[in-house]
């Protein structure tokens, strides 16, 4: 937007306010995966998949623009505290996650969709292995095997969740 | 592909170069307030407690609102599901009504002579004081911590640390809440730890979580005393928190070490929980920064305090030095 917001037209100030709302889909959506995570589900291993993360990587993969590490760490913040981790864990990790894919896709650029799968699991993968190794660091010492069937459980879920946010992303801005 | 798409125009590299320098700086701050706020949370771990409760403010009604037409169909299918297995199951009954009441006969007569031998002992029972009775709202299934968004907060009197429980045994106690909201931490957190007593052997022991279904039974006396599969736990009152006599859980696997139990309790299968008073409450410490600093003063710290003090009540002393340096320290000035 290079005109001053009072020498727009009514459309374009429609527009703009539009185009600033679209900007905060991938935030919206991340955070609705969070709260989706505290869903009223008692299992006896944390089988829901980590949908913070896997909102993470996949804005940041689609629209690195709308999902630079500091939203990823409010992001990891709001994860923290809607999931009664110490915080910090989603904090500090989900930025990485961001700062990571960044230096990679730089470097690696465009690649097939199975090749994303691939990465997302590698991804996952040292996620939750870093969350295990952080949450024993504040105190709270376990097994290690729930993190892993919730690492299986989150690279399973991935294309799920890229259907989804591709779907909102096409829904919201057919011309893209 | 930026989107919306990015105006990108020729000659402003220099301007692109500052922003990425500015994104790359804002990206580690944001890191680095990550991993001091890990730190912070090691050493204090109830960091945040007024952001926590008002999280759960927010979460927890939305899941009260999507939860109840589950609850209703639930409720459907139980009421049906009690129809159809109605002959079977009366049978079941009667037989061990049949059972119970010939050993609730002995235990009358068992009841009546503990009544008289305390009130003969004088003996005095805190009584545990209903604080709420609240819908269990939510979970953190989707984490590594094992706890429950309960539906009544600090307006309804829940306060971190009650115990929380269902009409079949203890589900957990309460760590954070909200004005309208608590968490529960449950007894299969790896950070739950519940006194219990081998109801069969009078064995003090603790149940201890571990991100399972089962709890471990740890740190038991007399270990010698072999533990048998049906074996109950029961609270001890231990600790103050619990009070006794609450069921916990039943032994399911004694073969091992340490042995594994299963809670009474599913929370899955739950729908509403009470929150209790505490068995006997921790007495409130009236300034916790004076008793915090309290604790770790050397002894011989506390001496050097101790003489500085009385040096400064001397009238030749310099005037200036004669504030007290820790709270605790019964400093004659004063």
């Amino acid at each position: 937007m290079n005109a001053p917001y009072r020498l727009l037209s009514p459309t374009d100030r429609v527009r703009f306010w539009t185009a600033l709302a679209q900007r905060a889909v991938p935030a919206v959506v991340t955070l609705l995966l969070t709260v989706l995570m505290t869903a009223p589900l008692f299992a006896s291993f944390p089988l829901l998949p980590h949908l913070a993360l896997l909102g993470v990587f996949v804005w940041a993969t689609f629209q690195p623009a709308l999902m630079p590490p500091w939203l990823a760490f409010l992001l990891g913040l709001a994860a923290d505290l809607l999931l009664g981790e110490p915080l910090g864990v989603n904090g500090t990790l989900l930025p990485l996650v961001v700062i990571f894919l960044r230096m990679f896709e730089a470097s690696y650029g465009r690649h097939r969709y199975g090749f994303d799968w691939a990465l997302a699991a590698a991804v996952i993968f040292v996620f939750e292995a870093a969350t295990w190794q952080l949450l024993a660091f504040t105190g709270t010492d376990g097994p290690f095997l729930p993190l892993l069937i919730q690492a299986a459980t989150t690279i399973l879920a991935y294309p799920a969740v890229v259907l989804l946010c591709a779907r909102i992303q096409r829904g919201l801005n057919p011309t893209l | 592909m930026d989107w919306p798409p990015q105006s990108r125009r020729s000659g402003n590299a220099r301007r692109e170069q500052n922003l990425a320098l500015i994104g790359a700086v804002v990206s580690g701050v944001v890191v680095t307030v990550g991993l001091v706020l890990l730190f912070l949370a090691r050493a204090d771990p109830v960091l945040g407690a007024r952001a926590r409760g008002t999280a759960l403010d927010i979460v927890t009604p939305v899941w009260g609102v999507v939860r109840a037409p589950f609850d209703w169909l639930g409720d459907v299918t139980d009421t049906i599901g009690d129809y159809i297995g109605t002959v079977p199951r009366n049978r079941e009954l009667t037989a061990e009504l049949a059972t119970a009441r010939r050993a609730l006969e002995t235990d009358g007569a068992l009841r009546a002579e503990n009544g008289a031998l305390k009130r003969l002992l004088k003996v005095v029972e805190p009584r545990a004081g209903l604080v709420a009775v609240a819908r269990i709202a939510g979970s953190s299934t989707g984490s590594y911590t094992r706890t429950a968004m309960i539906s009544a907060g600090r307006d309804e009197g829940v306060v971190p640390g009650q115990p929380v429980r269902a009409d079949t045994g203890l589900v957990g106690r309460t760590v954070e809440a909200g004005n309208h909201a608590a968490r529960v931490l449950l007894l299969t957190d790896p950070n739950s730890r519940v006194p219990v007593l081998i109801v069969r052997t009078g064995q003090p022991a603790l149940a201890v979580g571990a991100n399972g279904r089962l709890l471990e039974v740890r740190d038991r006396l007399g270990a010698e005393v072999a533990l048998k599969v049906g074996d109950r736990l029961v609270t001890s009152g231990a600790g103050g928190i619990y009070a006794p006599q609450i069921p916990v859980a039943v032994i399911v696997d004694a073969g091992r070490e340490p042995p594994l139990a299963e809670p009474y309790a599913n929370p899955g299968a739950l729908s509403h929980v009470a929150v209790f008073a505490p068995y006997l409450p921790v007495p409130q410490i009236a300034d916790p920064e004076a008793a915090a600093n309290a604790v770790p003063v050397p002894r011989e710290a506390n001496k050097r305090i101790k003489t500085k003090a009385t040096a400064a009540t001397k009238p030749a002393a310099a005037p200036n030095t004669s504030k007290p340096v820790a709270p605790t320290t019964p400093s004659p000035a004063a």
